[in-house]
């Protein structure tokens, strides 16, 4: 009897064990000031605002497209994403990328648009006419 | 106020039938009618609630708030009727609906099973008291009117022969970033509109509209299916909760099990029809992306099959002096697929996931994420108290445990594998809310191990006998089983199964597949009845086999495909034949495939949509037996302008960008002084952006031009052909001060080349064996439902 409580012991600490080092292998931390995203250089999901006042590209031929986001705290920085231009991009409140910071650029493997008009109702910034 | 009026009444009778069934399991004899009556009015309430909705719904009643926000006059019916549960407030009254009508048979079927009704009826009431608090007015209330807070409402929605209404001035706004026009609707505006003897139906007269990511067919089948799984998710749990509350473990098992069986197969159905959604439709390419939202119902599933399991043992070792083994696992896992389903709405509901999903709410507003919190807090609380109060007493009634080599034994195990698999999902897609994210690789990781074993202890279980068996006769009976399955695996390998893991999941799937398959042959020619569970075996065998192939082994390609020459994709010709508009202005491009003298023909769709302000791409797939040519739009080229190899540049003036080895700058505009109005009333105008090129030292001044020529747009695009360059000044926008360029490399050929390449971008992809993934999910469910109509027999002795 003993001998069975040990086996199963056995392999809930196996589990245990392998769930919590895939769990930490696999974690990306979000990450919404730029200048950790910057300073740490690894493996992050950056929020933040795309900044539609500076130059895009966008090469559909060669899928990649190249933009700048916006922290909250003003820090800007250049993302180029292997693929399109993504589905709501225009009308993003906030864009989730991510990628790793790398000599200047942050290099994007997925970018995720969200648009708060999607469900709910649309919050404007209004001024009288 | 009808509406408001219905919902306000079905909570308090919802409250009052919890509590009249309470007193009478309490012991007094003459509230049982009362809660009955009770109950079904607020059963009435609620499906009156719903007819309303849906007849504002169709009728286009827009000065509903939620009528407004979700639907439009051009949708057609099906889509129109889906536009019920597109927002929260709708399908937290569908989740009600749905509740409420099973729940009349459910009243039913306790009435008829001793003194069973008092005791689920008061806890069914109880859960569905909090989903009606949820859209009371106070809450989220799809009945709320337009005006109850002030509302912007695009201007385009607003009746145009009333723009004259000179008190209408003080109501407009313009959204200056984007320079669309909203009317602001308040109680004043309706007031003034009142006097004017102008109904706010009149004047509003359409609405936001839907998502059209949500415009198709599986919008009106998935989002239903699901919540009816949801309803009836919280049927199992009301029998746990009262198993407990009369402190008698035996009969309930019974009871529960084709609820359960029921809730676990509409639920995995929902999942799955909205797997098929994301890979026929959406185009996510896969039909599973451990999204958060998707996982969050595949936990309460994979916890209440495992509760099934072990259900199963219990019902089959009890007996006149033994409740029967696993009685504390079977409340535990019980009562946790139902807090889950909770959970899982939390999630899903209050925002917490924020930037984690596709398709997650927004914030629903911090007294609404109270309450969800409070609603979950209470069944944890209530559903996890009693049973610590009970614990003691479930443990000196639970017999021992049994021999290893059993099926009672086998059958714990894959409960526990299951659970574990649960708590991997779990784990995962619990990560965002402590501000961590998990890549998609733990899941996979994870899960696949936890796989092989299902599938292994799956064919296991049904080889060793009840109580205990010896390792000699199981040998003998496993013998045909494994010796198919290694033959299985085998071709598999040939096949091109290659990772040690995939092909130790494969022998194990087809492990599973020849274990159940055997018995189910022996026993379909005997008796149909019994083979419920072997179907389901055999469907989830299949699917895995289908994920194995599917989701290892698929091959993708990006292509150019020019319209009129073949491409050679995967041994495939494809070949793009041009476009043709949908009714719904939408494109289908079309592509014609061939092989073998076979012609096949995909139809992906490209369109604009108002809406998201962006191209919407949905994918076509040609399916085979044995594999998926799946085939996703990228983008779509007429060849007319000079844009075809270029890239598009957005730059501010004094602006640098490189473009190759050149650099490009954006000095100045040449705007003459006219140009900003004639632009505005319509007129010719040209106006021009002047730019400094930088080549290898060489320094070029150009100026691309773009405008209005009799009455036809002009562009004026610039060559540089020291610099291999071809510049072309796209739009302009003269307040931010920027301009859009196209730049491409200069060909010589391009003069001469009059004839028009119209060029097709498409990923093509090759995705062997989905198909089983369907199919496998269709045996499963049939499987699920011989099972339910055997226990449901079983149920009335």
């Amino acid at each position: 009897m003993k001998t069975r409580y040990y086996i199963g012991g056995f392999i809930i600490v196996v589990f245990l064990g392998l769930l919590f080092y895939n769990f930490t292998r696999t974690n990306i931390e979000y990450e919404s000031d730029f200048t950790q995203v910057m300073a740490k250089g690894k493996t992050c999901k950056a929020t933040g605002v795309w900044v539609k006042e500076k130059s895009f590209q966008e090469d559909v031929q060669n899928r990649t497209f190249i933009f700048y986001l916006r922290d909250a705290k003003n820090n800007e920085m250049k993302v180029i994403y292997r693929g399109i231009k993504p589905n709501n991009f225009e009308i993003a409140s906030n864009v989730v990328v991510t990628g790793k910071y790398e000599n200047g650029v942050f290099h994007a493997t997925d970018v995720l648009t969200k648009c708060p008009s999607k469900y709910e109702g649309q919050n404007i910034n209004t001024s009288g006419s | 106020m009808i509406g408001n009026i219905l919902n306000s009444i079905a909570f308090i009778a919802a409250i009052t039938s919890a509590i009249m069934y309470f007193l009478n399991f309490r012991g007094f004899q003459n509230t049982l009618n009362f809660a009955r009556i009770a109950f079904h009015t607020m059963a009435t309430s609620t499906i009156l609630a719903s007819v309303f909705l849906l007849y504002l719904i169709l009728t286009h009643q827009f000065q509903y708030k939620y009528v407004y926000s979700y639907s439009d006059t051009s949708l057609p019916l099906g889509l129109l009727i889906s536009t019920f549960y597109a927002g929260q407030e709708g399908s937290f009254l569908l989740w009600a609906l749905w509740m409420a009508i099973i729940g009349v048979i459910l009243q039913q079927y306790s009435a008829a099973r001793g003194d069973l009704e008092p005791r689920v009826m008061s806890v069914y009431s109880l859960v569905l008291s909090f989903l009606l608090l949820m859209i009371t007015p106070l809450v989220k209330n799809p009945f709320a009117l337009i005006y109850s807070e002030p509302f912007m409402a695009s201007a385009n929605t607003i009746n145009p022969q009333f723009f004259n209404l000179p008190f209408l001035s003080n109501y407009l706004f313009t959204d200056n970033s984007t320079g669309m026009n909203y009317v602001k609707i308040d109680q004043s505006l309706v007031d003034a509109l009142n006097s004017a003897g102008i109904g706010l139906n009149e004047f509003i007269i359409n609405g936001k509209g839907l998502n059209p990511l949500l415009q198709n067919f599986w919008m009106q089948i998935h989002p239903p299916i699901l919540f009816v799984g949801f309803a009836a998710m919280s049927v199992p749990f009301a029998f746990a909760f009262s198993a407990l509350m009369k402190n008698d473990y035996k009969k309930w098992i019974g009871q529960a099990l084709p609820w359960t069986l029921f809730a676990a197969m509409v639920l995995g159905l929902g999942i799955m029809l909205g797997g098929y959604w994301a890979y026929g439709v959406l185009g996510w390419g896969g039909y599973w992306a451990w999204d958060p939202v998707e996982n969050s119902s595949l936990i309460p599933w994979i916890v209440s099959v495992a509760a099934l399991h072990t259900m199963l043992v219990q019902k089959k070792t009890a007996s006149e002096n033994s409740i029967g083994a696993f009685a504390k696992t079977n409340l535990v896992l019980v009562i946790l697929a139902f807090v889950l389903v909770l959970y899982s709405t939390f999630l899903t509901r209050s925002g917490v996931l924020g930037d984690a999903s596709v398709h997650s709410f927004v914030d629903p507003g911090y007294f609404a994420y109270l309450l969800l919190l409070i609603f979950m807090g209470t069944f944890i609380v209530l559903g996890g108290g009693l049973l610590i109060y009970r614990w003691n007493y479930l443990k000196q009634i639970t017999p021992p445990q049994n021999n290893l080599l059993s099926r009672e034994f086998a059958l714990f195990t894959g409960s526990v594998v299951l659970g574990a698999s649960a708590l991997v999902t779990f784990l995962g897609t619990s990560a965002p809310i402590f501000g961590k994210s998990i890549q998609i690789e733990f899941y996979n990781e994870m899960n696949l191990p936890l796989g092989i074993l299902i599938g292994l202890i799956n064919g296991l279980s049904l080889l060793v006998k009840w109580k205990s068996s010896d390792g000699k006769e199981l040998l003998k009976k496993s013998v045909f089983s494994l010796s198919a399955s290694i033959v299985a695996t085998i071709i598999m390998v040939f096949a091109g199964v290659r990772d040690f893991k995939m092909i130790l999941f494969a022998f194990a799937s087809s492990f599973a597949f020849f274990v159940n398959a055997e018995i189910a042959f022996k026993i379909l020619r005997r008796n149909l009845e019994k083979a419920g569970a072997y179907v389901a075996h055999m469907g989830l065998a299949l699917l895995f086999i289908g994920v194995i192939a599917s989701s290892k082994y698929d091959k993708s390609i990006d292509v150019n495909l020019v319209k009129g020459e073949p491409a050679d994709v995967f041994g495939y010709k494809l070949i793009f034949t041009g476009y043709s508009p949908t009714q719904d202005g939408k494109y289908l491009f079309n592509i014609l495939i061939e092989k073998d003298g076979k012609k096949y023909k995909a139809s992906p769709v490209m369109y604009y949509s108002e809406y998201n302000q962006g191209i919407m791409r949905n994918p076509d797939i040609v399916p085979f037996i044995t594999k998926d040519i799946y085939i996703s739009p990228i983008s779509y080229d007429d060849g007319s302008s000079t844009h075809s190899d270029g890239q598009t540049f957005q730059l501010k003036k004094g602006e640098t960008i490189k473009y190759g080895e050149s650099e490009i700058e954006f000095v100045a505009f040449d705007l003459p002084a006219d140009a900003m109005q004639k632009m505005m009333s319509g007129g010719d105008f040209e106006i021009g952006a002047k730019l400094v090129v930088k080549n290898y030292g060489s320094r070029y001044e150009v100026e691309p031009k773009y405008g209005i020529r009799n009455g036809e747009k002009l562009n004026d695009p610039v060559e540089i052909k020291e610099a291999n360059l071809v510049i072309n000044l796209v739009s302009i926008s003269a307040n931010d001060k920027m301009v859009t360029l196209q730049i491409e490399p200069f060909k010589v050929e391009r003069q001469q080349q009059e004839i028009k390449r119209e060029i097709l971008a498409v990923t093509a992809s090759i995705k062997p064996f989905v198909g089983l993934v369907w199919l496998g999910t269709v045996i499963i469910v049939a499987g699920f439902f011989i099972s339910m109509l055997r226990r449901l027999k079983e149920s009335r002795n």
